[in-house]
């Protein structure tokens, strides 16, 4: 009998302490609603925000987070959050297409805007009343370059902490440890890519500019898709890159085909799989993909 | 009683054309200075809830009454415009968030107000069919345009050329209508609002066209090189913004140099209000700031001394018609001299007369006060017309 009070008392106890579902919800509600336009940044606002932040990727994984369009869906959950986290450098087109809060959007490049890369695909043209007007984009993966991609994490970091001010010291904390491997990486890529200065290392597609600023790198680049056999103009091309630098190195954003990868071996030509991981990876995470972007560098 | 009320009631009833004269014109006496009162103080407190409500606003230097009529009402007045960039430096001051404005356009004569969505949460203004704005080329219109212009979701409405013979220059838009709102009372009601991304394609400063790259017809090149295209002003500019041609709209320049007619301030409390107006005071920023409620309340007090005027209008006329009243009852008795002796001659005390033109001029009274009374209820509908037509 005595026994059969305790274990109703404590049945008692245990639904009294039980937070309620709704409340549970209610509780994640309150969470800051944070969303990004790819996924390093998704990567550094988890590492930072981490449990304070109700954190969203909305970008399938089939696609480059550059040059995908949000459907209505995704779009809404952009203007429902409190922070977007973007890129800089004219990266995600589709946001000069749709409304949303500037007050939420926050530019993680603005601190280095001077820093960005532009490119040389600028072309002028004129109409009309207004005059002659040029369109020039910019470099885009910023976090290529290391440092910068540390720039992009303050800004998160600093972000987070004005609106979860509470928080501040774990956000703070959270960033010194991401501070730590972004660093680390940095050192191994310094002495990594060492080896290639005396060579031109050509890339598979023109996505490589920051890492070749920051690491001393001399890079062409081609337009080459892994899984898409290149014409024979586009062969051509690479050709002559090869027979006018004399280089042995591509990088490429994900393993080429075995085709492809045959052509390669044909030419001499070592593939490095140098993952930018724009979007979010299949397994593991932004670290563990530059982890194996080091040693794809280191291992050569 | 009951017979000299009868009696009474008999008499205004055969004068009809005198009873309804004398009953209008007291009756229009009664409700003119009511009526002012009432558009003026209704009035003030909706300019003045529409400025409570507004905690700060931010535009070029200049005229503070045009900022304020400009940004809380979309009116006539175009102001001068400031940059985008000054949102930007307003955000990352972290003393609150800031809001744009850009209303210098109209369709089918209602305001274009290009914003962003902070605005619609910030006034409280909720989706009463469709959705809100999404995407550039769309719009989300006020009650009252969705009224008056008959027009609903997946309509269309056309911004109004700012010059017809400007051929070559800004092209009307046809902006899809993608939300209409709930009610609010307030002049939003009578807005069409877009992105501020659509306000700059109106204006010229964003366009799609065809692929200068991709053009066959020769006459549409002028020059040609790598690096530079020349087209004529031959070449075909979009005139509504889809899917399929999105892609192909641009903005020129840097957006942080593109034009906005002023910022709405919300600070996070009163003291980064008060800093923030610091730092402009100080003319570390160039724009000026300004507290809407002060404005207004200015603004009204020039109108207050005018309804001085006014009152004291209505107290003469109210003097002139009593005097007129008075001298129609004494006309009035003697013209029933006649009428009158009769009563006496068949035994009708000399009470019982005073007491049938007393009922008289009650009945015509009450008759006077509730048309008033009327014209003041059907006040309330006209004070909007009113603060457009008079206040601003």
């Amino acid at each position: 009998m005595k026994n059969r009070i305790w274990g109703i008392l404590m049945v008692f106890v245990l639904f009294s302490c039980a937070e309620p579902v709704e409340k549970k919800k209610e509780r994640i509600d309150e969470k800051l609603k944070v969303i990004t336009v790819n996924y390093p940044l998704y990567y550094f606002a988890e590492r930072i925000g981490g449990e304070w932040i109700d954190l969203k990727f909305v970008i399938p994984t089939n696609v480059d987070p550059a040059f995908w369009n949000p459907d209505e869906e995704s779009l809404k959950q952009y203007q429902a959050a409190d922070v977007i986290f973007t890129n800089g450098a004219d990266y995600a087109q589709w946001m000069k297409n749709v409304s949303l809060a500037s007050s939420r959007i926050v530019n993680t490049a603005r601190s280095f805007e001077k820093q960005l890369i532009k490119l040389n695909t600028k072309t002028a043209h004129s109409h009309g009343p207004d005059g002659e007007h040029e369109h020039q984009d910019r470099a885009f993966t910023v976090w290529l370059d290391l440092k910068l991609a540390l720039k992009q994490a303050e800004s998160i970091r600093f972000h987070l902490s004005k609106r979860i001010p509470d928080q501040s010291d774990g956000i703070d904390q959270n960033f010194e440890e991401l501070k730590k491997d972004l660093l680390s990486l940095d050192s191994q890529w310094l002495k990594g890519f060492h080896k290639y200065h005396n060579q031109i290392i050509i890339g598979s597609h023109p996505v490589y500019q920051y890492l070749a600023r920051a690491y001393d790198l001399n890079m062409e680049s081609v337009h080459f898709e892994p899984d898409e056999f290149p014409s024979v103009s586009q062969w051509s091309e690479l050709d002559d890159l090869i027979k006018k630098h004399g280089s042995s190195i591509m990088l490429w954003e994900k393993q080429p085909s075995p085709k492809i990868e045959k052509e390669m071996n044909d030419r001499k030509m070592k593939i490095v799989v140098f993952d930018p991981c724009g979007n979010k990876p299949p397994s593991g995470d932004f670290l563990s993909v530059m982890q194996e972007n080091t040693e794809a560098i280191v291992g050569r | 009683m009951k017979q000299s009320f009868y009696l009474a009631i008999k008499y205004l009833m055969f004068y009809k054309f005198r009873t309804m004269v004398l009953t209008l014109s007291i009756g229009l006496i009664l409700f003119l200075p009511l009526g002012l009162e009432r558009l003026i103080s209704e009035s003030q407190s909706q300019m003045l809830a529409r400025s409570d409500a507004t905690p700060l606003l931010i535009g070029a230097k200049g005229s503070s009454t045009d900022l304020v009529i400009n940004t809380l009402y979309f009116e006539k007045n175009k102001i001068e415009f400031i940059h985008l960039g000054l949102l930007d430096t307003l955000n990352n001051m972290d003393l609150g968030y800031a809001i744009p404005i850009l209303s210098a356009f109209k369709a089918r004569g209602f305001p274009i107000v290009g914003t962003d969505l902070d605005y619609f949460s910030f006034r409280n203004l909720s989706i009463a069919s469709g959705r809100n704005l999404q995407l550039v080329g769309e719009c989300v219109i006020g009650s009252e345009v969705a009224e008056q212009l008959d027009l609903s979701v997946g309509e269309h409405l056309v911004s109004s050329p700012e010059n017809f013979i400007d051929l070559a220059g800004v092209y009307p838009l046809k902006m899809h209508i993608v939300g209409v709102l709930n009610p609010s009372n307030s002049p939003d009601d009578y807005a069409v609002f877009t992105d501020l991304k659509t306000n700059w394609i109106i204006m010229g400063l964003g366009h799609g066209h065809q692929d200068l790259q991709a053009l066959n017809d020769p006459s549409l090149i002028l020059k040609k090189d790598s690096a530079q295209i020349t087209a004529s002003a031959k070449v075909f500019m979009y005139n509504e913004i889809n899917t399929k041609n999105m892609d192909d709209f641009h903005f020129h320049g840097r957006m942080s140099d593109y034009p906005i007619s002023s910022v709405l301030f919300v600070p996070k409390d009163v003291k980064s209000g008060i800093i923030l107006r610091g730092r402009f005071e100080s003319k570390e920023l160039k724009e000026q700031i300004v507290v809407p409620t002060v404005v207004v309340e200015n603004l009204l007090q020039t109108i207050f001394r005018i309804k001085k005027i006014f009152d004291m209008v209505f107290v003469l006329i109210g003097i002139a018609t009593f005097i007129i009243v008075f001298l129609i009852v004494i006309l009035t008795l003697k013209l029933r001299k006649d009428e009158l002796f009769t009563m006496f001659t068949i035994g009708s005390s000399k009470y019982k007369t005073v007491e049938i033109v007393g009922f008289e001029l009650i009945i015509t009274l009450f008759l006077s006060s509730s048309i008033a009374l009327v014209f003041y209820g059907l006040t309330g509908f006209y004070i909007e017309t009113f603060i457009r037509n008079f206040i601003i």
